[in-house]
């Protein structure tokens, strides 16, 4: 059975199943849904208005048997944080529930009467509009909670918190984990405000029944399967007992603070004294340590063979939350002067519960420490910034918008964004390359944008000089089309490490990804089409107002230095606008 | 009466040292730990890991004061000279550290030929014995 697009209108309050167009038949996950955004959502229209959308959607190898590691969703639309358009993806159930279903992409659109909130709930049976107003002012761990409850088979939970109620620019989707809880998190760009500006509180995804996801041809597939299942196994990063199994993403803590990169209070130095205390050998020590229900090695959707998430326990060794991330502890922690690792879980289950961001989050945060509302380093000032959240007071409502509404309330200047997205855990004065991918990506300051991949294989490899400056707009380019490829696949961006390294890996991708598909393509193919997706968004931004001169990092980089090697930012614009001068040099 | 040969006198270095990952375990610890480490003057990195017992091929990245000298499976920190007061960060070779988050991060040269020679955009590095110093 072919796959279909399940349009969903909230105005009317109807669900349609469409073939689909010939236009986006190649594409899944990420590059389905920069597709739809790009055709169906006017570029200038505002983000909450009727004429957004959000668009779900699996990646290409989502659903099938046993593929590694593949349960990402990609969620886009216009986002309300960065004015861009916006792909934000997740682990969790969600994703391999929907493609059984038969489906590339949902896509949610219009809007109910104000004051009306949904549950939709999708089955091979079609789409229920249950009334949601009993699960409004809720945060998602109760939510999750009551729907897992509710429903049977264990269903995918896709939810937004308070925040997203409200329509705020930090507002993120959430999706829940094997175990039923939320906090995999579609966190960044607040598309949780545009899942809220259509009137949907939760969506409940049932596969039961479903029809599962084609395959074109299966030799291939499995071929390629292998290949990938291999490499990821043998590869020290990502093998049983890697890095990223036994210390999560955290395991970067220590090495970037060594390397003098750690964002710390605020982006004023590069290393922060406390950093030992919130990394991921920390949180290592303190699961054994509290022997209870807390583990590393967890995975946040079924078939992860990575399982690179964390269950964090609290002194009893109950589970406080899942999972602290990297770019978490750093954001709650080094960029606020704090080093308390109890504290940080803590505010991790907020902003789960309350469905923000963490990254923007913390960066918030800072901005009211730097503007002197409260004292870096201080716990107790940085919890009442959720609680001014989730009571919703004005102040509450400002932090909601992200950083740079906050910096606006308090009159800061050093403003650690790019295109209104905040920057996450990597100082770009000390780690230049990823200023580069930060300053150009399509989405705004984005970590994840620019994942490596051998140059060789990707053909620029005698062009370049990794180690130099000039060469660092053409790798940031070929870095962001093979993210845009891996965020189309449905594997975990993770399966990055090992495909680099092994280059049986890098084929196995592109092969169970034909092989399942049916299209006809190699490694080989797997820059252009990034290319084709990475245009498309670029596109889109021009025509919403974007120029080159927004793919520029914060100004303070280029005169304040950063300890302790006291370097400013020093690329040049020139640098920067090769990255995408293939684009606009077509308009 | 006879001239002893002048003899200058021997020196010893303090450094600071942190091990992260499985490799703590040689200065007793599990994850991670610290230790000040007496080091006779001009000793270099291979005295010092050889001074706590670590393996070479054992040990991942490497910075002496938040400048890298060493990737995983690469040895061109080997004779990097220490000195007093030198804080020296030891990885396991399992740590990560994707290129994209370290593209642009302080180097010494001889780590900069290293990967000069090797590749500079991998996540970790075999060498062929023939290749170890």
């Amino acid at each position: 059975m072919a796959k279909k697009i399940l349009r969903i209108n909230m105005s009317e309050l109807s669900a349609a199943y469409e073939d689909i167009p010939e236009k986006w038949a190649k594409w899944a996950g990420r590059g389905l849904t920069s597709a739809i955004v790009s055709d169906e959502v006017e570029p200038t229209c505002h983000p909450l208005g009727p004429n957004n959308k959000l668009v779900i959607a699996p990646g290409w190898v989502s659903g099938t048997p046993a593929a590694p590691s593949s349960g990402r969703t990609s969620f886009g639309g216009k986002s309300p944080l960065t004015g861009t358009i916006k792909e934000s993806n997740s682990g969790g159930l969600s994703s391999q529930k929907i493609a059984k279903l038969g489906l590339a992409a949902v896509i949610l659109e219009g809007n109910p009467p104000k004051g009306k909130w949904y549950t939709l709930v999708i089955t091979k049976d079609g789409v229920a509009f249950n009334d949601a107003s009993d699960l409004i002012g809720k945060g998602m761990y109760e939510v999750s909670d009551i729907l897992w409850e509710q429903y049977d088979h264990e269903p995918a939970v896709i939810g937004i918190g308070p925040v997203g109620e409200e329509k705020l620019s930090n507002a993120g989707i959430s999706v829940n984990d094997p175990e039923g809880k939320p906090g995999r998190y579609a966190g960044r760009g607040g598309l949780g405000a545009v899942m809220g500006a259509r009137g949907v509180k939760a969506i409940v995804v049932d596969d039961t029944g479903g029809p599962g996801v084609e395959i074109a041809d299966e030799d291939l597939f499995k071929q390629g399967r292998k290949k990938l299942t291999d490499a990821i196994m043998q590869h020290d990063l990502t093998k049983p007992d890697g890095a990223l199994n036994a210390y999560g993403t955290n395991v970067l803590m220590n090495i970037i603070n060594e390397a003098g990169g750690l964002p710390t209070r605020n982006f004023s130095a590069g290393q922060f004294e406390g950093a030992a205390d919130i990394s991921g050998e920390k949180i290592a020590e303190m699961v054994e340590k509290r022997d209870g229900e807390g583990m590393t090695g967890h995975k946040c959707h079924p078939g992860c063979i990575i399982q690179c998430s964390n269950i964090y326990p609290d002194e009893e060794g109950k589970a406080v939350v899942s999972v602290v991330e990297y770019e978490t502890a750093w954001t709650l922690g080094a960029n606020l002067g704090i080093s308390d690792l109890d504290y940080i879980a803590d505010m991790t289950y907020q902003c789960n519960d309350l469905g923000l961001d963490t990254i923007e989050a913390g960066n918030t945060i800072a901005m009211a420490m730097e503007g002197g509302q409260i004292e870096f380093g201080d716990k107790e000032g940085a919890r009442g910034v959720f609680d001014e959240i989730r009571e919703m007071t004005p102040l509450g409502r400002i932090y909601g918008q992200g950083v740079e509404a906050t910096a606006k309330a308090y009159g800061v200047h050093r403003v650690p964004t790019v295109k209104g997205q905040s920057m996450p855990a990597y100082e770009p004065r000390a780690i230049k390359g990823i200023g580069v991918t930060y300053a150009t990506s399509t989405m705004g300051a984005d970590h994840t944008s620019g994942y490596t991949i051998a140059p060789e294989i990707a053909g620029v490899g005698g062009d370049v000089d990794a180690l130099e400056d000039k060469g660092k707009a053409e790798l940031s380019l070929t870095f962001q089309a093979a993210t845009a490829f891996v965020d189309s696949t449905g594997y975990c961006l993770f399966i990055a490490f090992p495909i680099l390294d092994i280059e049986s890996g890098w084929e196995g991708m592109a092969e169970s990804v034909a092989g399942v598909t049916g299209m006809d393509i190699s490694g080989g193919d797997v820059i252009d089409l990034g290319k084709e997706i990475l245009k498309m968004e670029r596109k889109f931004n021009m025509r919403a107002g974007f120029t080159a001169e927004h793919d520029r990092p914060p100004e303070f980089m280029r005169y304040e230095k950063l300890p302790p090697h006291n370097v400013v930012w020093t690329l040049t614009d020139e640098e920067l606008d090769k990255v995408y001068a293939w684009v606009d040099g077509e308009e | 009466m006879k001239k002893l040969p002048h003899k200058r006198p021997s020196f010893m270095i303090t450094v600071h040292v942190t091990l992260y990952g499985d490799i703590a375990h040689y200065a007793g610890g599990k994850h991670t730990v610290s230790k000040e480490v007496q080091l006779q003057e001009d000793a270099c990195i291979k005295d010092l890991l050889r001074h706590l017992g670590v393996p070479p091929d054992e040990r991942g990245y490497l910075f002496i004061n938040a400048v890298l000298h060493d990737a995983p499976g690469l040895f061109a920190s080997r004779d990097a000279v220490l000195h007093e007061g030198d804080h020296v960060g030891i990885f396991s070779t399992t740590h990560m550290w994707p290129y994209q988050y370290r593209d642009g991060i302080r180097m010494s040269e001889t780590l900069e030929q290293a990967l000069k020679e090797h590749g500079p955009i991998r996540n970790t590095y075999r060498l062929e014995d023939t290749d170890k110093p």
